[in-house]
């Protein structure tokens, strides 16, 4: 009755069969060789030992960023200026939209940023209460897209109606108004989706009195939702998170420090900043000239912007971060180096471009 | 009519060949016709273990492509960790991650992995535990539950020898029945288990539950040859037909005891469970019942006290084995595979009493027959609410 291959055969067959199947589960990878364990100091200043890899969300040094936010915290985008008859000053800026760029946001994470001119947070507009502001916006994204200004304005420079279809360019054109601090968006539908991706940036209006000197920067708060839950899996001051802790941003003690503060943070209701070691004089939408308030704790909401102004009594290393600590521990989370003040001081601030 | 052995051997190997140039066809130059639809990378936490100054997460790469592990966070802040071997993870691969936190015991945790494209994958842990030192102690440790849950209670089970032999016929065969039913019962537990852990433990890309299932019916019909083999031996020989079943008994359970064994050892060692005093009295109330089960069996033959020993045993000890495997190394997998192997060899020993009892009485009493499983069934639920 019995043909071919015997029982016994087939029954170490069956074996075999079982044995190189549970092989394949067992064997996790390939074995790699006992090495010698090297030490990392990592960024909340704990010691790690092992033979592994690091994982720990600092090690730029900024060159190999496509964005340096050591750049973009002081870079002011003045615009092409021209002078015209009636002595208005002309500010012509050029912003192009795009949404295909994958970035390194944090070491090894990469995420689908939307841009202006190639960067989280598009370029920091400014200009000089009362000049024309002109802005040619091209699309180059594969969605429509929309440039909107906080400020006074026409309703059709308002960049909310009329989004920009791909491949499309629009004008918007505005005087600069009123002197504050202010920011611009997309506004096209979804707009929580065109916010988180990226699509924003701050906007000055200089007084037609100057400010007082001082040293200024601009923090845009943001966030990334990187899993697209509705929740951001990080924070930071401009983009990076994490930066400025390792990348200290330096000042000198008893100079007169300026930051404009622009919180566009999606998925959560309130952001907000701490100022370690010093307190601040703070300025609403940058409108009034008297300070709201003297403080180190400022609450911001959704769009919400302050113009900050303040000193350090005493050199050192002085944190300012989200005070809610679960934004800083995501990344929102930076420093201020104080070295002390020399006499032969220089301000920082270029105004040969301002008329 | 036969066909020489080279034509033989060419159309055995054929279709392997062809299926080969096929999977390489769809590797190579199909390969990107065929891309469509959006592939999702997947991670798996299987394990979290708290030592001095450190949370360990196990992980594995349980998606269709390769991942980088970039980052990893305790209750979703952010944490620096180091990863070993590397950060990069092929499919099935793992990497332990080591997270340097000030931890609290009992407190609830939830450890999470970022990968390269911003997902992030996460596993809770209902309390933190000192995951247990691998050393002479533990190894003491693990051994006695072992033996609490599984030898003692099989071999208390098996004092019931004198009493049910005592019994007459229709008794007897209330008592077969009665084992029937608190095998059948031990069966679906074992199955139900395995699920449980499939769910929990395993990642969905091993279809736990078709293993479960291959696995019970692979394990059945191996049985099923090695019991007909035996009680066809025990015709010829000494052995006495009953001897043999319940040798297939013993050797059922101490398949399922080995699972079970894995299973309290792994809940031991991840402190998934407080093991209380209460819950090792369960189980060895439950177990006392696979005592009976291989004792009734041999009541229809002359049994020496070394041999009932030696079935309690073969029954009983896999569970110390079960609980060393399980505490010093646990796998979700093997625990899995060894209770659904304990589930089909439970499965053929129903089957092989039932035939055995159909043989001997002409007349099958339905009575006892019905009786004696719905007993069994019960007191296995009985004892079983005691766990």
């Amino acid at each position: 009755m019995q043909s071919g291959i015997p029982s016994s055969k087939m029954f170490y067959i069956l074996i075999a069969i079982v044995a190189v199947s549970s092989l394949y589960f067992v064997v996790p990878g390939v074995i790699v060789a006992e090495e010698t364990p090297r030490t990392f100091l990592t960024h909340t200043g704990l010691v790690i030992q092992t033979t592994g890899e690091v994982i720990d969300p600092i090690g730029y040094d900024g060159d190999d960023l496509d964005f340096d936010p050591e750049k973009f915290m002081k870079d002011f985008d003045y615009g092409e200026i021209t002078v015209l008859d009636d002595g208005t000053v002309l500010r012509e800026f050029y912003i192009t939209a795009r949404d295909d760029q994958i970035m390194e946001v944090s070491p090894g994470v990469f995420y689908n940023v939307w841009t202006f001119n190639d960067s989280v947070p598009g370029p920091t507009i400014r200009a000089t209460e009362g000049d024309l502001v002109r802005i040619h916006f091209t699309n180059e994204g594969s969605k429509p897209h929309s440039l909107h200004f906080h400020g006074i304005h026409k309703a059709e420079m308002d960049g909310v109606f009329e989004s920009i279809g791909t491949g499309g360019q629009f004008t918007y054109e505005f005087y600069a108004e009123p002197a504050g601090l202010h920011l611009y968006h997309c506004h096209v539908h979804p707009v929580e989706e065109h916010i988180a991706h990226g699509l924003y940036g701050a906007y000055i209006v200089d007084p037609k009195e100057p400010r007082e000197p001082a040293d200024e920067f601009v923090f845009v708060l943001n966030g990334l939702d990187t899993d697209f839950d509705g929740e951001n899996n990080f924070y930071a001051a401009n983009t990076i998170p994490f930066y400025y802790q390792h990348h200290p941003i330096e000042i000198n003690a008893n100079q007169n420090i300026r930051a404009y503060v622009v919180n566009i943070l999606e998925f959560d209701a309130v952001n907000n900043f701490h100022l370690h070691g010093t307190l601040f004089h703070h300025y609403p939408a940058g409108t009034d000239t008297v300070p709201s308030g003297y403080n180190d704790m400022l609450t911001m909401s959704q769009g919400d912007r302050q113009i900050l102004e303040f000193n350090y009594k005493y050199p050192g290393l002085y944190m300012f971060h989200a005070h809610n600590t679960e934004f800083s521990e995501k990344g929102w989370v930076s420093s201020f180096l104080v070295k002390e003040n020399t006499d032969d001081f220089d301000i920082q601030v270029e105004y040969d471009d301002i008329i | 009519m036969t066909s020489s052995k080279p034509v033989l051997a060419i159309s055995a190997v054929a279709p392997i060949v062809l299926l080969i140039i096929m999977v390489a066809f769809l590797l190579g130059p199909a390969s990107s016709f065929l891309q469509f639809g959006i592939v999702l990378p997947e991670v798996s936490i299987e394990k979290i273990e708290f030592t001095g100054n450190e949370i360990q997460a196990t992980v594995r790469n349980t998606g269709p492509v390769n991942v980088n592990v970039v980052l990893a966070d305790v209750n979703d802040r952010i944490q620096p960790a180091a990863i070993e071997p590397d950060t990069s993870l092929e499919r099935f691969e793992t990497a332990l991650v080591r997270i340097p936190f000030d931890w609290n015991e009992g407190q609830p945790y939830e450890i999470g992995v970022t990968i390269d494209d911003g997902t992030r994958f996460a596993k809770g842990i209902d309390a933190a535990f000192p995951s247990l030192e691998p050393d002479i102690d533990l190894f003491v440790f693990l051994g006695m539950i072992g033996f609490l849950i599984g030898v003692v209670p099989i071999m208390i089970g098996l004092l019931w020898y004198p009493f049910i032999k005592k019994l007459g016929k229709n008794s007897f065969n209330f008592f077969l029945a009665f084992t029937m039913g608190l095998l059948i019962f031990l069966g679906i537990d074992a199955v139900l288990e395995a699920v449980e852990i499939s769910e929990n433990h395993l990642s969905s890309v091993f279809n736990g539950e078709l293993l479960i299932a291959t696995v019970i019916i692979l394990s059945f019909l191996a049985l099923y040859g090695v019991g007909k083999k035996l009680t066809q031996k025990a015709e010829f020989s000494k052995l006495s037909k009953g001897l043999a079943i319940s040798l297939m008994i013993a050797i059922g359970i101490g398949f399922h005891n080995l699972g079970e064994g894995l299973a309290v050892g792994a809940a031991i060692a991840l402190g998934e469970v407080a093991l209380s005093t209460f819950l090792i009295v369960g189980f060895a109330t439950h177990n006392t019942t696979e005592g009976l089960a291989i004792a009734a069996p041999l009541t229809s033959t002359k049994a020496k006290i070394v041999k009932m020993i030696g079935l309690g045993l073969i029954a009983g000890i896999p569970a110390i084995f079960g609980t060393w495997i399980g505490g010093f190394s646990f796998s979700p997998f093997f625990t899995l595979v060894f209770l659904a192997i304990g589930a089909g060899a439970i499965f053929q020993v129903v089957l092989s009493i039932f035939q055995y009892m159909k043989g001997k009485s002409d007349l099958l009493s339905n009575t006892s027959l019905f009786a004696g499983i719905s007993a069994g069934l019960l007191v296995m639920y009985l004892t079983s609410v005691l766990i």
